[in-house]
């Protein structure tokens, strides 16, 4: 999915996708109504915030991180995400001796609930191509540095798990409140190609 | 997400909410590999859409966790009925996939369906 | 399947482009088509395994050289097709329908 060109699109795509939904509603089998509903939910009941939510409970409650570890679809559940692209998760701890970073490789899953919809570069071939093979490299590029005594552990999501990592807690982050330290998490921590 | 009467925001994100997963905890099937078993990404190469990356077949690495039992996309891909398998995350070393180039100390984890592994 | 989509560890791709404050969306025909494959996929009765499939099945050069959700739209024209649900046929004659209305519009 290399051509993202995301400039004014061909008014060919644009008919045939009116063409489309009106055949599929007039058959029944799209409503109108529900497409702007769905649409509506992913562009703004989901996204990153809600992870970060996730990440810095677990900064913050000890218990609540091993739970987190353990059975991540539930500990993410009890903050009110699920669903879509999210019914079995798994969180993985970046540490001082390891880093995680996530990809799919054959397309593009992706944990909806907890990010939303994945970013285009994300579900780009160069990606998707080069995070398996050279990581340090890719994460450079990112601006992210791993120690060479780090291991990096990427995650291929090649089944129906979905993969949210918990970056480290920043240092000097001991006063922050959870609302504070939500804030500092970002997607690019939680998909493993940022510290944090 | 078809309700096509009565059709609310909240309808909608009730139904997305329940999610639609493939998991099949009833599927009565035996469960060949455990934590900690070595095993190999099978040398097979079908035509038909499958889940095991060209990257891993033939390669070793060690079950990691077992996850329980999914709808086999091989087989469900294909319109061929759900057929549920389990389903492992696999660790292999970055070296065992990509040669000496790779980094000493990386790792790839990678998920399969039983039927892509064998004992190694 | 041996296909261009199994792209792990392929050589040549180059820089990983990215947007500033990318949008969830980039047009509102991207939206539709997301909407439409959450609702066909229970109305019409397909899965993630059989859309995969049918994106799989598109030729290399078209499926690198596509935006993500012109793939989606691509494979769910095939799976209508195979299920009998919507031809392409139709597709044409409705589009050519609303070429007339802008022209006459």
């Amino acid at each position: 999915m290399a051509g993202h060109r995301h400039d004014e699109p061909e008014s060919g795509i644009v008919l045939r996708v009116k063409a489309i939904e009106s055949l599929l509603a007039e058959k029944g089998l799209v409503d109108p109504v529900a497409i702007d509903h769905l649409v509506d939910y992913y562009e703004h009941r989901v996204g990153p915030r809600n992870g970060a939510r996730v990440v810095a409970r677990a900064w913050c409650d000890p218990a609540y991180k091993a739970r987190l570890l353990e059975d991540a679809t539930t500990a993410i559940a009890e903050l009110g995400y699920s669903g879509l692209q999210g019914e079995n998760m798994v969180a993985v701890e970046n540490t001082c001796q390891v880093h995680n970073v996530v990809v799919c490789t054959l397309c593009s899953c992706y944990p909806w609930p907890v990010l939303g919809l994945p970013p285009a570069w994300y579900k780009s071939p160069p990606y998707r191509s080069r995070i398996v093979r050279e990581p340090r490299a890719v994460l450079e590029e990112f601006g992210l540095t791993v120690p060479r005594d780090v291991e990096v552990r990427v995650w291929d999501s090649s089944a129906e798990i979905r993969y949210l990592v918990v970056p480290m807690r920043p240092e000097a982050s001991e006063a922050m409140g959870e609302d504070e330290l939500a804030a500092l998490v970002t997607r690019d921590g939680m998909i493993g190609v940022a510290a944090v | 997400m078809s309700a096509m009467a009565d059709v609310t925001f909240e309808r909608i994100a009730a139904a997305i909410e329940a999610g639609a997963s493939t998991r099949r905890p009833d599927a009565k099937v035996a469960q060949r590999f455990r934590p900690g078993d070595r095993v190999r990404v099978r040398n097979q190469h079908p035509w038909h859409h499958t889940r095991a990356t060209r990257y891993a077949r033939g390669k070793t690495g060690e079950i990691v966790t077992a996850h329980g039992v999914f709808v086999f996309p091989d087989s469900n891909s294909q319109w061929r009925g759900e057929d549920p398998q389990h389903v492992y995350t696999v660790r292999f070393t970055a070296r065992e996939l990509w040669g000496d180039e790779a980094a000493p100390n990386d790792s790839l984890c990678l998920d399969f369906w039983e039927p892509y592994l064998e004992p190694a | 399947m041996d296909g261009i989509h199994d792209m792990g560890g392929m050589h040549g791709f180059g820089a990983i482009e990215r947007e500033e404050n990318e949008p969830v969306f980039h047009h509102d025909w991207e939206k539709r088509v997301f909407g439409i494959s959450l609702q066909a996929a229970d109305s019409v009765g397909f899965c993630d395994d059989q859309l995969r499939r049918s994106i799989e099945r598109v030729p290399p050069e078209i499926y690198l050289t596509s935006s993500y959700y012109e793939l989606w739209l691509a494979s769910m024209e095939a799976i209508f097709e195979e299920k009998g649900v919507l031809t392409r046929g139709e597709i044409e004659r409705r589009v050519e329908e609303l070429k007339q209305g802008e022209r006459d519009g």
